[in-house]
């Protein structure tokens, strides 16, 4: 009697292995992955509208949690604040949160560096939804126009691009994902061009350079060439600051670290570039 | 197999996925969240053995892989062995304190299932899912789920309380031992 049990539990765990395994198998292959994307999208359009209003709820919670893990690297940061620019902040505590947000659209209406490319505001939804992938989701999808491998900026720069897109949101992988790489040029120097990958989320990006020195405090934009794959951008998007430089002593090649200029960690608003690689 | 029922597993599903989604995927501490779903999955195998345990992990797996962008079928796999590994805790005669047991083993559970996911993620050839961010993610897993393991808990004695006295044995009741 126990024994029999104990096969049939087997069995059962095999079954479901297999079946879970077969799932796996089945999405690496074209056809399937797109009909699983689809259920996927329609899946986290139907859940969208309570994400809008319980992240709406939420985000001051998330913000304190935030706050208490990256306790003493705020203080520092605030005493500089409060030096620097506490006039600045007095003025900025009598806006009402509304009005912040309000701030925040109108920054994305007049980003300068995307004066020729339409684009559309999209709320962030949701943080990132997995512990391994560098994604946010947003609120608008392709009924607004929104299509996969679209550049998304925030009003300061580079955010990421457009992975998969519902009919009424989208989801965006950022720059800081592993899977991330942008083409980038450096600012001084024309001749300076290199790639710039994501370590994963909150970490500072990697910069590889093919050609050209940065220098620290440097602006790197994107290149405009449209790389095999995923991740094309139009030229010129302010991607981030070289924050270090590691040269190697054979002198083949520079590596650097970039700070993304986008505050990757708090986006309300960011706005998607109605733009996509000419193929 | 008896006392599970699957209209309530739904709704217990249902609703994780739109908790976990709505509400823990906010709550971002070194860039990771509290994980409810493979919570669900380690308490099926405590609330009901191994067998159950799997096969609510492999649908648990599926809802929750809708909502994230790893390959479709990573977190069925995933949270069929949990389920199936923590059912086979519950054959282990626990003393007095079988409650406050059962809700250390699905915390134990959940950390051991964020690392699995990782490193099957990893096999499966995706990159980036083993570093010290999946430290990070294993711990703020396990801290969420001192809180999440007893509403767990909780949500799948329930699924599995149709037709079972509170000693957890199977008793006929009334003809509606199926559902």
């Amino acid at each position: 009697m126990a024994s029999t049990r104990r096969t049939s539990q087997r069995v059962t765990l095999l079954m479901l292995v297999l079946a879970s395994v077969t799932v796996l198998t089945l999405d690496y292959r074209g056809e399937v992955s797109h009909g699983i994307t689809h259920v996927r999208n329609a899946a986290r359009d139907v859940l969208a509208p309570l994400q809008r209003g319980i992240a709406a709820a939420l985000h001051p919670i998330g913000d304190l949690f935030a706050g208490a893990a990256r306790y003493g690297s705020v203080q520092a940061q605030n005493q500089q604040l409060q030096t620097s620019i506490g006039d600045l902040r007095r003025k900025m505590s009598e806006y009402a949160a509304e009005q912040q947000q309000l701030r925040q659209i109108a920054a994305l209406d007049k980003v300068p560096f995307v004066s020729n490319i339409t684009m559309i505001d999209a709320e962030v939804l949701s943080a990132p939804t997995s512990n391994f992938r560098d994604t946010l989701e947003l609120d608008r999808g392709t009924s607004s126009g929104v299509a996969v491998g679209e550049p998304v900026v925030g009003s300061n720069g580079l955010v990421g691009t457009v992975t998969s897109a519902g009919s009424s949101t989208a989801t965006v992988q950022l720059i800081t994902d592993t899977r991330s790489s942008v083409d980038i040029r450096l600012d001084a120097d024309a001749s300076g061009f290199g790639v710039v990958t994501g370590r994963g989320q909150g970490e500072l990006l990697n910069l590889q350079l093919v050609s050209g020195s940065p220098y620290v405090k440097e602006t790197v934009y994107t290149a405009g060439t449209v790389a095999a794959g995923a991740g094309a951008y139009p030229a010129g998007l302010p991607v981030g600051t070289v924050s270090s430089v590691h040269s190697s002593p054979g002198g083949f090649s520079n590596t650097a670290t970039v700070t993304p200029l986008a505050n990757l960690d708090s986006l309300q608003y960011v706005g998607v570039l109605l733009w996509l690689p000419s193929p | 197999m008896s006392g599970l029922s699957w209209a309530r597993l739904a709704i217990v599903v249902i609703v994780g996925v739109v908790v976990q989604v709505a509400v823990l995927d906010q709550l971002v501490v070194l860039g990771a969240h509290p994980d409810l779903m493979v919570l669900l999955a380690a308490a099926a195998g405590l609330a009901g053995g191994p067998q159950s345990g799997a096969m609510v992990g492999f649908t648990t797996g599926l809802v929750a892989d809708l909502f994230v962008d790893t390959p479709y079928g990573l977190s069925s796999l995933t949270f069929v062995l949990v389920g199936f590994a923590v059912g086979l805790l519950r054959s282990i005669p626990a003393g007095r304190e079988v409650g406050s047991a059962q809700v250390a083993a699905c915390i134990v559970a959940g950390a051991a299932g964020t690392l699995l996911y990782a490193v099957l993620g990893a096999l499966a050839g995706q990159s980036g899912m083993l570093g010290h961010g999946t430290a990070n993610a294993v711990l703020v897993v396990t801290i969420g789920s001192i809180v999440l393991a007893p509403i767990a808990l909780a949500c799948l004695r329930w699924v599995f309380s149709r037709g079972r006295s509170r000693a957890g044995y199977a008793v006929p009741s009334g003809g509606s031992a199926t559902a």
